[in-house]
């Protein structure tokens, strides 16, 4: 593909890269991502992923900005209030990058819709604040043949898989199983979350996806990582495959048509 | 596009590009050279004219450090106008 000068002084600290060069760029430019979440993790995610200059990035979310979002929440500003997440982000990451082809899904995601949604993607981040969310976008991607990211955020803590169907690595099911089994989890309103951590963990998920976009390094696959900042800790825990997981085992289910997510019922903050 | 590389043919097949970089300072003069040197063949060779000093260390560096090419000659053309002719044969 041919740059323009401007192409190549925007991405010049990128091409001169040993693992990207102009081919690794290019490749970018012609890459598809879909950011599911607005918020504390997919603003950084976008931030990222737009000045990487991925060609075209879909953003999904349904709600609007509240001020308890800003401390975290860091492509949305105090004069964006009430405003939709996807078109306060599109604002900012717009003027950014104007190179991007973005495309706003104003829809909460749901088992009816999330196909429609993620299907002509390269790569799906989870940037979502709910477990079925994210359970949902498991569910689909592995039965889409689609690598992903999940990460969660709360408190001083983080954590984050990456998942790559296509090499049939350890899906976020066969870390926690049947979600109907447990307790539902405390969100961030409740337990509170520091706002810089879902600054670090966003960000390596914009690693994830540039480095599976260009088949560099060493992706976080068949492990997870575990982030507590009060104690600087930073630990991988290895993750085996379950070979009878319910999404990805041998005897996986069509989730998407017949599993219950109950993604009414999450708690939204 | 403003990356334009000519070609010449020289006398063992291998091809000779020139490229133009006249006026760039670091890091765009191995951005450029970089640039170049991916749409050439393994043995071509980049004839780069430059003038800003620093390059002449850094490109054949970075070439190096990268695996993407290698200084094979360097002519210092015109001592008051500073400018110089690199020579890199693509690995």
């Amino acid at each position: 593909m041919d740059f323009t000068e401007e192409q190549i002084e925007r991405y010049s600290r990128q091409i001169v890269l040993k693992e990207i060069g102009g081919v690794g760029q290019a490749k970018l430019l012609n890459s598809k991502i879909t950011i599911i979440g607005c918020g504390g993790l997919g603003s950084p995610v976008a931030y990222y992923l737009t000045a990487a200059g991925i060609g075209n990035i879909k953003l999904v979310d349904f709600d609007t900005v509240d001020i308890s979002n800003l401390h975290r929440q860091i492509l949305h500003f105090t004069k964006d209030l009430n405003k939709n997440k996807t078109q306060s982000a599109y604002e900012k990451l717009h003027e950014l990058n104007p190179d991007v082809k973005i495309e706003l899904v104003n829809k909460i995601l749901l088992p009816d819709n999330i196909k429609d949604i993620i299907e002509d993607s390269d790569f799906v981040i989870d940037g979502s604040d709910n477990i079925p969310t994210k359970m949902l976008i498991n569910d689909a991607c592995v039965n889409l043949n689609i690598p992903f990211t999940i990460a969660g955020v709360i408190r001083f803590n983080g954590q984050i898989i990456t998942v790559n169907p296509k090499k049939k690595t350890a899906c976020y099911r066969c870390v926690f199983g049947d979600i109907t089994e447990h307790e539902p989890s405390m969100s961030c309103s409740q337990a509170g979350i520091i706002g810089l951590i879902p600054g670090i963990i966003g960000s390596i998920q914009a690693n994830e996806a540039i480095k599976y976009l260009l088949k560099i390094g060493d992706l976080i696959t068949n492990r997870m990582l575990f982030l507590d900042l009060l104690k600087y800790r930073f630990s991988f825990i290895k993750i085996a495959k379950n070979e009878n997981c319910i999404a990805c085992g041998d005897n996986a289910k069509n989730l998407i048509e017949t599993y219950d997510y109950n993604i009414g019922d999450a708690c939204f903050e | 596009m403003t990356l334009v590389l000519s070609d010449i043919n020289d006398l063992k097949s291998n091809k000779i590009h020139k490229l133009d970089i006249i006026g760039k300072v670091c890091p765009m003069t191995f951005v450029y050279t970089k640039l170049a040197l991916e749409k050439m063949n393994s043995g071509d060779i980049l004839e780069l004219t430059l003038d800003f000093p620093a390059a002449v260390k850094n490109i054949p560096d970075n070439c190096k450090r990268q695996n993407i090419g290698e200084l094979i000659d360097i002519k210092h053309v015109d001592k008051e106008k500073k400018a110089w002719i690199l020579k890199i044969k693509k690995i």
